[in-house]
């Protein structure tokens, strides 16, 4: 099991995806990032990267999350929508489902079923090295290198982040 | 909106495509169409009715499934190529969703329904950004991995495109409409010669650009946004009259004004590829276009068009005075003896 735990966890992480995507409403949404952010810091952690999913745990879940769900809490309505409440919302988490169950049957099958792109696999979704680190840890040196290298890259996502600020207050200002 | 705080977001638009066309790494490509797409939402919505909101609601959906789809193709080519540099997709798959997200962003048939609600939704300035610097991002990506595009998918849409925006421009009384089918038009003849000769494409994108910006600002100037309020331009200023039709008949494509270069050189270039009945056909949907374009000259600068009287003696407030007019009018109009000077170009 744990050599397919990888693919476990990111089938849960696409369930959860369609969990939020099927839009009910925004508490319930809040509630099933939560589990998709556990599992991503999971998948994360499989391969070694403990530091990235804590601070996934700390900061996405931790921080951005928890005032999502205070603002949501202040802006909800009496009868919040549900998955099995509205018929829209079922029928596209089902449709999600069901793509997401030949998907993986797909993957678990693929040498008697012949379509356009090949996943080979799941083998595929493995981390293409760079180089040999040797005893270092790979994330450690991958965070080391975006405050070196890729300063240009902090640089540009903070700015975005600055901006993205200034563009919701402007457009939730009104006239 | 408070200036500082507009001028930062405007400034963010023009960096966000500024690292588009500087990046060699996929991801920060991407990050420069989503700073973008971010930065201008507001400037769409710069007055506050519901009309702007939709328009801007409806760029951002549409636009953010295309950097999905862009994301989808950086990653096929990153699991089949193993690196993050644009030379070429190495993945037909990848190639084709990725050209797919590109015609999504331009507005190129079949994603073109985005362009006319868009930009009729929205002040003229910013449907004048909408089609001219919004359009320079993806053109710079698909110029850089032209090499690599699947040439059945880009001319089916190039085709389609300059057929709809004929078309579909034939019904329409409204500037910002008229000049958004005549955008998706243009997108689909400039994408039609990628593949064979990408410099035209860059050639098409400067005159398209020059002649889009001649158009809206004479509407600015004039405040007009359907055919009717231009059809009063002849009793404000007689100048702007004949500019408009200048400027339009060059979008048209008639010789010897400078809108004939690019689709001179566009049909030259396909036909020393040995495809003749496709530039016969763009040709002749490119009449289309005209079409609309005649008429729209005809009611404003050919004939005085049927008002009441008292709209034939208006009020003269204090004239916009718009610096940039004269060049651009100028270089939308007399480039074509320059044509020889394009064998310098790569």
């Amino acid at each position: 099991m744990m050599t397919y735990i990888v693919f476990i966890l990111s089938v849960i992480f696409v369930v959860s995806f369609v969990g939020f995507s099927s839009k009910p409403s925004p508490i319930y949404g809040g509630l099933v990032l939560i589990v998709s952010g556990g599992v991503g810091c999971g998948i994360i952690m499989s391969f070694g990267g403990s530091f990235l999913g804590l601070m996934v745990f700390l900061i996405y879940l931790g921080g951005m999350l928890v005032v999502f769900g205070y603002t949501t809490a202040m802006a909800t309505e009496q009868y919040p929508e549900v998955w099995v409440s509205n018929t829209t919302v079922m029928g596209v988490f089902l449709l999600g489902l069901l793509m997401e169950v030949m998907l993986v049957l797909y993957v678990l099958k693929s040498e008697e079923v012949g379509v356009v792109f090949k996943f080979s696999g799941v083998g595929d979704w493995a981390i293409y090295d760079t180089g040999d680190s040797g005893v270092f840890s790979e994330e450690i040196m991958g965070v080391a290198a975006l405050y070196s290298y890729g300063a240009w890259v902090v640089i540009v996502t903070g700015w975005s982040l600055l901006v993205g600020v200034l563009v919701i207050l402007e457009v939730t200002r009104g006239d | 909106m408070n200036p500082l705080i507009f001028t930062t977001i405007l400034m963010t638009v023009l960096l966000g495509t500024m690292i588009v066309m500087m990046s060699s790494h996929w991801l920060m490509i991407w990050i420069g169409f989503e700073m973008n797409l971010l930065a201008i939402i507001p400037i769409l919505m710069k007055k506050y009715n519901p009309r702007t909101m939709e328009a801007s609601t409806k760029y951002f959906l549409t636009q953010a499934t295309a950097s999905m789809l862009l994301m989808m193709a950086i990653i096929i080519n990153l699991m089949h190529s193993g690196q993050w540099t644009i030379t070429k997709v190495f993945n037909p798959t990848a190639s084709i969703i990725m050209t797919s997200a590109l015609a999504m962003k331009l507005g190129l048939t079949p994603f073109h329904f985005w362009v006319p609600e868009v930009t009729q939704g929205i002040s003229l300035t910013s449907g004048l950004i909408l089609l001219t610097w919004q359009k320079l991002a993806p053109m710079s990506i698909l110029y850089q991995i032209s090499p690599s595009i699947n040439l059945n998918i880009l001319l089916t849409m190039a085709v389609l495109s300059i057929l709809v925006g004929g078309w579909g421009g034939l019904n329409q009384t409204q500037l910002r409409k008229i000049m958004a089918y005549s955008s998706i038009a243009h997108m689909g003849w400039m994408t039609a010669v990628l593949v064979y000769n990408p410099t035209l494409t860059m050639l098409n994108m400067l005159i398209y650009i020059m002649m889009t910006l001649t158009m809206f600002m004479l509407f600015i100037h004039s405040s007009s946004t359907t055919t009717l309020s231009l059809s009063h331009t002849w009793n404000k200023t007689p100048l702007i009259t004949t500019l408009i039709l200048i400027t339009l008949l060059s979008m048209g494509g008639l010789p010897p004004l400078s809108g004939f270069m690019p689709k001179w050189m566009i049909i030259q270039e396909l036909t020393k590829n040995s495809s003749i009945i496709l530039p016969t056909l763009m040709a002749i949907m490119a009449l289309l276009n005209l079409y609309f374009y005649m008429r729209l000259t005809y009611s404003t600068s050919l004939t005085m068009f049927p008002s009441t009287n008292n709209m034939k003696m208006k009020w003269q407030f204090e004239t916009k005075r718009i610096t940039l007019l004269p060049p651009l009018i100028v270089m939308s109009s007399l480039l074509l003896p320059l044509t020889p000077m394009l064998s310098i170009l790569d």
